[in-house]
């Protein structure tokens, strides 16, 4: 193959075509200066790394995860909540909270034969938790088409700003497994299943802004 | 079996060992992470943000999401590409606060590329004037190298895009470079 100066950029990109380049940069002055530039470019890349010391960031990262251990460890959701959740979250559970309190009394409570029949406020009757159960899993299905359609899209994006939006859902989808694990362990927490809708609903709202923005 | 490959396979294993540990609430597993990461994050944060303040407190939030996450990581690909794509996050939460405490915003052109400066300095301000897309790129490969597959990991975007923008990056700063000289 007889090379020329403008077969140069090609060369850079397949690498099959380097030899033939060089052989032509021998006898011309302009190649041979832009195949050594190329060359130094990735010579002199690693010394643009920025390097220096912090002896005191491991210390604060470890105190702060001590602190939140220690917060995590008599009331585990207490410690979720005190690291995920703003004043609006907390805002939220206690809405919903509310409101699954107030429809098991208005429900239920009233209906109530006999003190011994009834349950802590804090836990939901069979039944009422049944619906919950229920409405959970329809709700998550729901989620789950949205999250289909949403994959789509952020599977086609090749744009790095697609990332927070892709980090932000694995963040929820791990606090909701989180959560969820614990609500198996534990059914009959009003407060848990309040906890998990917040999540529900935050990832529901995160899939719809990556659909909206998306069109 | 070739040495790197299981020098990888013993990293995968260290690395998924190393989580479970820190899963389970051992800080220096945890740390141990750390130690292998945080030179390399910091830099990462401190290319992005242009300020080592600004990349600590990126780093520092970044485990702390790394070690509250933790039982989500899969070993797919990597515990590495899972974290620097958490510190990118952290970076981008990072940058916006930033913006939104400026009180009067200036916008800050990139340097000129002059002729008289050595030509490392030269490609550091050519970087600042291509794509952020090609630079990212660029960065993580050529300056912190990563490999194809693992930049593509971190970006979640095609290898074979990362090698695309890889190209388009260093034919810009050619071009750049070489415009300085004439």
């Amino acid at each position: 193959m007889t090379f020329h100066c403008k077969d140069l950029e090609r060369a850079l990109a397949v690498p099959e075509l380097l030899p033939d380049a060089r052989e032509h940069a021998k006898v011309c002055e302009a190649c041979r200066r832009e195949l050594w530039l190329w060359g130094e470019i990735s010579a002199l890349a690693p010394g643009l790394r920025e390097d220096w010391e912090t002896p005191e960031l491991w210390p604060k990262i470890r105190q702060a995860l001590v602190a939140e251990q220690k917060a995590a460890k008599p009331h585990g959701l207490r410690g979720r909540l005190a690291w995920g959740g703003d004043w609006r979250k907390m805002a939220g559970i206690a809405a919903l909270l509310a409101v699954a309190i107030s429809v098991w009394i208005m429900t239920y409570a009233r209906r109530a034969p006999a003190p011994a029949a009834r349950q802590d406020s804090d836990f939901l009757t069979e039944q009422t938790l049944k619906e919950v159960e229920q409405t959970e899993a329809a709700y998550r299905a729901s989620i789950d088409k949205l999250s289909r359609l949403a994959q789509g899209k952020l599977a086609a994006a090749e744009n790095p700003a697609a990332i927070p939006a892709r980090e932000k859902l694995m963040v929820l989808d791990s606090e909701i497994d989180s959560v969820r694990s614990t609500v198996a362990r534990n059914r009959f927490n009003a407060q848990l299943q309040a906890e998990l809708s917040v999540l529900y609903r935050d990832k529901q709202d995160t899939l719809k802004e990556i659909l909206q923005s998306a069109e | 079996m070739p040495l790197a490959m299981a020098a990888g396979r013993l990293t995968a294993r260290s690395d998924a060992d190393l989580i479970q540990a820190s899963r389970r609430g051992d800080l220096s597993a945890f740390e141990e992470i750390y130690a292998a990461h945080a030179g390399r994050m910091k830099s990462v944060a401190y290319h992005l943000l242009a300020d080592r303040a600004d990349a600590e407190d990126a780093v520092q939030e970044a485990f702390f999401k790394i070690y509250k996450a933790a039982g989500a990581i899969h070993f797919e690909s990597g515990l590495a590409p899972w974290i620097y794509r958490i510190l990118l996050n952290c970076c981008y939460d990072t940058g916006r606060k930033r913006k939104r405490q400026a009180e009067s915003p200036l916008p800050v052109d990139p340097p000129a590329i002059s002729a008289n400066v050595p030509l490392q300095v030269a490609i550091r301000h050519a970087l600042a004037r291509i794509h952020s897309q090609y630079r990212m790129v660029f960065w993580l490969f050529e300056v912190e190298g990563f490999r194809h597959s693992e930049v593509a990991a971190i970006l979640e975007i095609p290898e074979g895009t990362s090698k695309k923008w890889l190209f388009e990056a260093k034919r810009e700063l050619k071009r750049l470079l070489t415009e300085r000289r004439a």
